[in-house]
């Protein structure tokens, strides 16, 4: 599986930490911020282009708080971003939402539970059937 | 103030419960459904809510879903709207602060009854203090996606996809 990562300056940290325990688990890593973003709507942009444009299969942004990320990127057409605190809504949202990215925000999530939310995100697939009606909605959507 | 809400049918309950809580606070509610449990698509309820904070009838919005995901999403992807997703007292005051939010979204399923009247308050007494660094963030977010699109007010809008689900293409 590949997976995108970016980050701004406040994510900056909890990102570099989620790489490496990504890595060590010999996932195929993009990080689209080898230095940090400008800020969370540059790096929420760069990991959704390339989860749309499919050169990744997932993405893991961070910032402050995980909520500016999903702001900005669920503006964009045919995004589903999920900022999550806790494992139970990155497991949900990715079984059911088909979300194509999740956020978390390094000012809310610690790295245990940032590490314990990643295994939960990466361990689980969107199910489809019934959820591919809200899928298509939210994707038709601006 | 005049709150609109909506839901999908996994958390009527508990909506019904928040709609409760604004009305003893004293503000209007708008509630644009899900009215009871028969299954249904959150879709169609965060639009509604983003359409009306949007044209401004009302102030502000509240969403409801299992996790709050997709309802929140639903609603952010309205023009006008800055939605967020919740799950504590200092997202949700960031989020108004800062990037003046003004729909909020939350797990019915996730978020208990306190902590969800707490980040109800929260996001009702918090107002956008503007900052220049702030202003700028808000006004890229609300060019990212075009404007005067024919989804704007439209209720026609999901048709076919309400349509292909009742003929069961949809099915699990």
């Amino acid at each position: 599986m590949k997976i995108a990562l970016g980050s701004d300056k406040k994510g900056f940290e909890l990102k570099e930490i989620i790489k490496s325990y990504l890595q060590e688990q010999k996932y195929t890593v993009i990080d689209t911020t080898q230095e940090p973003a400008e800020d969370f709507i540059e790096s929420s942009k760069l990991v959704s282009k390339a989860v749309l444009e499919g050169k990744a299969d997932r993405g893991i942004m961070f910032d402050e708080f995980g909520a500016g990320s999903f702001m900005a990127s669920n503006k964009i057409k045919g995004m589903i971003t999920a900022n999550v605190t806790e494992e139970r809504t990155a497991h949900m949202t990715t079984e059911h939402n088909g979300a194509k990215a999740i956020a978390i925000g390094a000012g809310v999530v610690g790295v245990a539970v940032a590490k314990s939310i990643v295994d939960s995100y990466l361990g689980i697939e969107y199910a489809g059937g019934r959820h591919q009606v809200r899928v298509d909605m939210l994707e038709k959507m601006i | 103030m005049i709150i609109a809400i909506g839901n999908d049918h996994i958390v009527t309950d508990v909506k019904i419960t928040i709609s409760n809580f604004l009305k003893e606070q004293g503000h209007e509610v708008i509630d644009v459904g899900a009215y009871d449990t028969s299954r249904t698509h959150y879709p169609i309820y965060g639009k509604k809510v983003g359409e009306l904070v949007s044209n401004k009838t009302a102030d502000r919005g509240i969403v409801l879903c299992g996790t709050g995901v997709g309802i929140t999403v639903a609603a952010n992807k309205n023009e006008g709207v800055r939605a967020a997703l919740v799950s504590n007292a200092a997202i949700t005051r960031y989020v108004t602060e800062e990037l003046h939010a003004n729909v909020i979204g939350f797990g019915g399923t996730t978020v208990g009854k306190f902590l969800a009247e707490d980040i109800v308050s929260v996001f009702l007494k918090s107002e956008y203090k503007e900052t220049a660094e702030n202003k700028k963030l808000i006004e890229k977010i609300d060019n990212l996606a075009p404007k005067n699109t024919e989804q704007n007010n439209n209720p026609d809008f999901f048709k076919k996809e309400l349509d292909l689900w009742d003929e069961g293409y949809y099915h699990d």
